[in-house]
């Protein structure tokens, strides 16, 4: 096989192996560049984001170490009976702790206000913009788990896959003899433009 | 062929800081945590007159354009009286601070880090600002995501047209969309 050739087969079998991700980022991509008519098609039907879905008392004390703070949250978590999802834990203010899980299909917030020992569960109405941009912000090496970090090696393999891709497809066009002159005017008009922006934006 | 090679830029600046954004805990480790801090850059009276009803915009638009920093920004007032003006600068990020009291004015520009400066490029978008500059980036931003969506169908295409490759094809094809619909069904 020559490099050519392996070169238009990793072009392609990078590109069909990787093609839900490449489509999920592009369509995820149309509700984060147009979010204001998202949330206007949104708030035209009137219903709260967020639904209480249990409230208690509970008096614990707050640990201050992050790693405390996670192990407390996820602690949280476990008592409401959500194990296994992606979550942060923050302190929203001096007298509040929030907790919030995310999964691509659900998202549960959890805030315990300190001062008056209450804990609430609420639960995050389903929108199918929130649901692609979820899945498109999703990342990082943070979490526990296997299949959340899978998940980010995933997102690093599409990144390095559209690097491939990138160079794969450069390489082909140079072997177009025909193409050339076309194609190095793409390229360069391309690179002004982006350049051009950097500097204006 | 040529949309892709006019785009190529784009791809790169969005993969390359897609692995910033995924790997952030390398970057906090090295700079640290919470955000990126400002420095000075100058201190000055400014004696600019604003109009007797000029809104806060007016006001923020006037003393970037005095300084040749006109561009996408925030502007807030904050309780003691002072005006702070984000410009939201790609290259170099800077907050400028008007006390109409004195008249004086701080400029104060974020730490360069190429983490952040990438992440700044891959979260620029929308058409809010006003700016030409902004509505023109964002028009190339959505023609990358339509260029993303035919490269995917296209692609699809072209590879069922080789009829050599298809059994191979196929194997990659749902290799990916196994896994794929195995992470949407369990994360």
């Amino acid at each position: 096989m020559t490099f050519a050739q392996f070169n238009r087969r990793l072009h392609l079998y990078l590109g069909l192996s990787l093609l839900p991700w490449s489509f999920m980022y592009a369509v995820s991509s149309v509700p984060f560049a147009h979010n204001q008519y998202f949330d206007a098609l949104d708030a035209a039907k009137r219903l709260p984001l967020w639904a209480l879905r249990s409230e208690r008392t509970l008096d614990t004390g707050v640990p201050d170490d992050p790693d405390a703070l996670r192990r407390f949250g996820a602690r949280l978590l476990k008592d409401a009976g959500i194990e296994n999802t992606s979550f942060g834990v923050y302190r929203q203010s001096p007298t509040q702790v929030n907790v919030y899980s995310y999964s691509f299909w659900k998202s549960t917030q959890l805030k315990y206000f300190i001062d008056q020992k209450r804990l609430t569960v609420e639960d995050r109405r389903f929108r199918w913009d929130h649901f692609l941009t979820g899945m498109h912000a999703r990342g990082g090496f943070e979490q526990e788990g296997f299949l959340q970090l899978s998940w980010s090696v995933m997102v690093d393999a599409v990144c390095v896959g559209m690097l491939l891709w990138v160079a794969s497809g450069l390489y082909m066009w140079w072997g177009l003899g025909g193409h050339r002159r076309w194609g190095l005017l793409a390229i360069l008009s391309g690179m002004a433009s982006f350049v051009l922006f950097t500097v204006l934006l | 062929m040529y949309v892709a090679l006019f785009l190529f830029p784009w791809i790169l600046m969005y993969a390359a800081s897609t692995l910033v954004m995924n790997h952030r805990a390398f970057f906090t480790a090295r700079y640290g945590t919470g955000p990126v801090p400002f420095e000075n850059e100058r201190e000055l009276v400014y004696d600019g007159v604003f109009p007797e009803q000029a809104d806060l915009k007016m006001i923020s638009t006037q003393i970037l354009t005095s300084f040749g920093l006109d561009g996408a920004h925030s502007v807030t007032r904050r309780n003691d009286g002072a005006i702070v003006i984000n410009r939201n600068d790609l290259l170099t990020p800077r907050r400028l601070t008007y006390s109409p009291t004195d008249h004086t004015l701080r400029i104060e520009r974020l730490q360069p880090r190429p983490n952040a400066f990438l992440e700044r490029f891959h979260r620029r978008r929308g058409y809010t600002t006003g700016y030409r500059a902004d509505t023109t980036w964002a028009v190339s931003v959505d023609l990358v995501l339509a260029a993303m969506m035919f490269w995917v169908l296209s692609g699809l295409w072209m590879w069922w047209e080789m009829k050599v490759t298809r059994l191979f094809g196929l194997v990659s094809l749902l290799g990916g969309a196994g896994l794929f619909a195995m992470y949407l069904l369990t994360l």
